[in-house]
Parts: C-alpha cells; sequence; structure tokens
C-alpha cells in the first residue's frame, strides 16, 4: 500500500466521517499495514481534537452572567406569576369544562408542538470515546496519563458531553493495575467507582508473559477484563473512530 | 386556535434558538477571541432569527440557518470595523509567543493562539468542522462556499495547525501525557 496514494485531503475526509464506506475500508486496511498512514492520521485527528477541546470553556459570556442574576432577582416575581397563572388556570377550566374534550384533542399545544421540535431538530450530543494505552510503569507517565484522564472526565462533564474511557494496559503497563504493585491502585478504584464511563483492560497475553517471567499468579484488579489481547482491543476501537491517547 | 398554535410554534423556536445560544457563543468567541465581541454576535444573531423566524421553512435545517446568520453578522462586523483584511491573509506569528508554553493550563491558550493566527476564512471553517462538528455539506451552506472549498481550506488549516501545534508534543511537560493521538 502506498502512503502517497492516501492524500492529507483524503485522509482528512477520513477523520471526518466523509468517505464512502469502501474508501474508508481501503483506508483501514492501508492503517493496519503502513505505520506512516496511521501516524499521519493521528497527527490529523490529534488537531482536530485539540481544536475541539480549545473551545469547551471559553470566558463566560455577559448573556450567562445576566441570567444568572435575573434569575435569582426575579424568583419572587416568577412565584408570584405562577400563582396567578395557576388560578386563571382553575377559572378558564371551570368556565370551559363543558365543552367536549374531543374538540380539543389533537390540536397543536405548546406541548406537542415543543416535542416536534425536539423530535425533529438535529441536536448534536457528539460524544468522545477515547483509549488511554498504557505500555509502561514508569511513575511519571503513568501519573500524567491519570491527570489527562481525570482532566478529560471533569472537562466533559463540565460540557455535559458523554465520554467512555477505556484504560487499556499491556507490556509493563499492566504493573498499574496489579494490587500487589501498582502505587496507583486507590485512585484508579476512585476513577473507576466515580465514573461508570471509565473501564480497565489488562492485556491477555502480557499478563501470560509477566507470569512466566515471575513465576507466580498476576493479580490485577477485579474491575479489570482480562481476556482479550491489547492487539485485538485497540484496533478495535481505532476502526470505530475512538481517539488514541499513548502514554 | 390559529393564534394559539401560532403562539405555541413561536415559543417553541425561541425556546430552540435558546438552547443553540451557548454553542453559538463558543463558535463566535472561537472566531473572534473577544467574550464582549462574541455576546455583541450571538445577540444580533439571535434578535435576526426571532425576526426572520417566518424564512426558516424546515425545522431540520435550523443549526445551518442560525450558524449561517451568525457567520453575516461577523463579516458584517468585520466590513463595518475596517478589519476585512483580515478575512484572508493576515497572519500574526506574535501571538505564538508563550513564555510558558510547559504548562499543561497553557495548552488550551496555545491551541487558541494558533487558531488565532490562521486566515479568517480556514480558522471559520476548521472550528465549524472540528469543535461544531458539521458536516462538510453543512459548512458548505453556512459559509456559502462549495464544498471543494471547504475542503480545500479545511485541509490548509490543518496542516498549518499542525505544523504550529506538534512540536508541542516536544515539550517536557506534554512527553509524558501524549506520544500519539489518534
Amino acid at each position: 500500500m502506498d502512503n502517497k496514494q492516501f492524500t492529507d485531503e483524503k485522509l482528512n475526509m477520513f477523520i471526518d466521517g466523509e468517505l464512502d464506506t469502501a474508501e474508508a475500508n481501503e483506508l483501514h486496511e492501508a492503517m493496519l499495514q503502513d505505520p506512516q498512514i496511521r501516524e499521519r492520521v493521528c497527527q490529523l485527528k490529534a488537531v482536530r481534537e485539540l481544536v475541539g477541546f480549545a473551545y469547551q470553556s471559553p470566558p463566560r459570556s455577559n448573556h450567562d452572567r445576566r441570567v444568572r442574576q435575573d434569575s435569582g432577582r426575579n424568583t419572587f416575581w416568577k412565584g408570584i406569576a405562577a400563582s396567578l397563572l395557576v388560578c386563571l388556570g382553575v377559572i378558564v377550566g371551570w368556565s370551559t369544562h363543558q365543552y367536549s374534550p374531543s374538540v380539543i384533542a389533537g390540536t397543536t399545544t405548546a406541548k406537542n408542538v415543543f416535542s416536534y421540535y425536539t423530535e425533529h431538530a438535529p441536536v448534536k450530543h457528539t460524544g468522545r470515546n477515547f483509549i488511554l494505552h498504557l505500555s509502561t510503569s514508569d511513575i511519571g507517565a503513568v501519573k500524567a496519563a491519570l491527570d489527562e484522564a481525570d482532566n478529560l472526565i471533569a472537562s466533559y462533564k463540565r460540557s455535559n458531553t458523554p465520554l467512555k474511557i477505556d484504560i487499556i494496559a499491556n507490556q509493563r503497563g499492566i504493573d498499574v493495575l496489579r494490587v500487589d504493585v501498582s502505587p496507583y491502585i486507590d485512585r484508579i478504584q476512585k476513577m473507576v467507582a466515580d465514573n461508570d464511563s471509565v473501564s480497565l483492560f489488562a492485556c491477555e497475553r502480557s499478563i501470560a508473559k509477566a507470569k512466566v517471567r515471575e513465576g507466580r499468579d498476576i493479580v490485577v484488579m477485579p474491575e479489570t477484563v482480562t481476556n482479550r489481547t491489547a492487539r485485538e482491543l485497540i484496533p478495535e476501537r481505532l476502526n470505530d473512530g475512538w481517539v488514541y491517547i499513548k502514554v | 386556535m390559529e393564534i394559539v398554535k401560532k403562539l405555541a410554534a413561536s415559543f417553541c423556536l425561541k425556546q430552540e434558538f435558546a438552547q443553540r445560544r451557548n454553542k453559538l457563543y463558543q463558535i463566535a468567541y472561537s472566531w473572534c477571541h473577544d467574550a464582549a465581541l462574541a455576546d455583541d454576535l450571538v445577540q444580533e444573531t439571535m434578535y435576526k432569527a426571532i425576526k426572520n423566524r417566518s424564512k426558516l421553512r424546515e425545522v431540520a435545517t435550523l443549526d445551518t440557518w442560525l450558524y449561517r446568520i451568525l457567520i453575516n453578522c461577523w463579516h458584517d462586523y468585520l466590513r463595518v470595523s475596517g478589519r476585512h483584511v483580515e478575512l484572508f491573509d493576515v497572519r500574526d506569528d506574535r501571538i505564538r509567543d508563550h513564555s510558558d508554553m510547559y504548562q499543561k493550563l497553557q495548552i488550551v491558550d496555545r491551541v487558541r493562539s494558533s487558531i488565532s493566527s490562521l486566515p479568517m476564512n480556514l480558522r471559520e471553517v476548521v472550528t465549524l468542522a472540528d469543535f461544531a462538528g458539521f458536516s462538510y455539506a453543512e459548512i458548505a451552506k453556512i459559509v456559502d462556499v462549495p464544498i471543494g472549498t471547504v475542503m480545500s481550506r479545511l485541509f490548509r488549516a490543518r496542516q498549518n495547525l499542525k505544523e504550529q501545534l506538534l512540536d508541542m508534543s516536544n515539550d517536557e511537560a506534554l512527553q509524558l501525557k501524549l506520544r500519539r493521538v489518534k
């Protein structure tokens, strides 16, 4: 597969989901075989993620500040208005109760017009999925990776955007999930307990190798999935458009 | 009953506008990097959208329609303020200088600075694609250019950002966190 066959325009279309299925599959194949293409796609995706991230929290607008101030100030008057509306509703309801409900049924109400709009308008809730790939047990690197995960979780929570993080450990990275070795067990356990969106995977093959190397059973955190290899898990997710962060 | 229908529809449409306000503000901010100006642009967009709501024929195109109004307001502002040159090819490298770019909290600033150094036509397209998540066809409608132009602008914008941002991965602080991102 020729690296130059895929222009940057085409790779842009790929990461934006604008290629047709046949072309996208061809590129997937090329990515699996050619690390240079993979790298180019990674770089473009990184740029896209950075742009997406840069404006998640711009300075708060004056409108927001006004709304917050007004909402506190107007609570009393809103209460009065709501009470008046309830009274008005009772009076109107009582005075018109003799009319048949069938005359009213089927007409446009605020509620059904609203649901029409909410069903038909293309509201975008573009959640993001991240792979955090740990292939080292270096304390500084792992700390930085966990900090990154915490930041992602906090940032997506703030913007009410769905987020999923799969922490996939292989090679020496599995030490991070080992209960008898890792200095980060408590932190990771808390992260998993506090966030349904975080899942842990330890590479089956790396566990087997470590077992042979150390001559003892490898015990990882109970929340960890251990029946797949990183080699299977990572390409699967990349094909589904997950963002890949390698530590 | 007709009046009630119209009132309800109008109320709902205003709700729809309000729900999109925050995203419009974020995009406006990504273009002008000025909170007060972004606020004004969104305010004007809302005013025009409510005033011209009868021109919206299909609710499915509400997003594209609103962003089209926003970009028109933005271009009007640039014209009136005499900054229309920036629309095409001014590049300001001075804002790339950061004394503390190694600090994590500066990453966002660094990315924003890189984006602000892009020519405006590239900046608009890249933020609509990467931040607002519009498809090429939708961006073409909003910016009112052919899809091919959207693609080439996006290509140039990302190429430019890639060059500016790639050395971030050489930063000491980042080396620990991100080696490769896909």
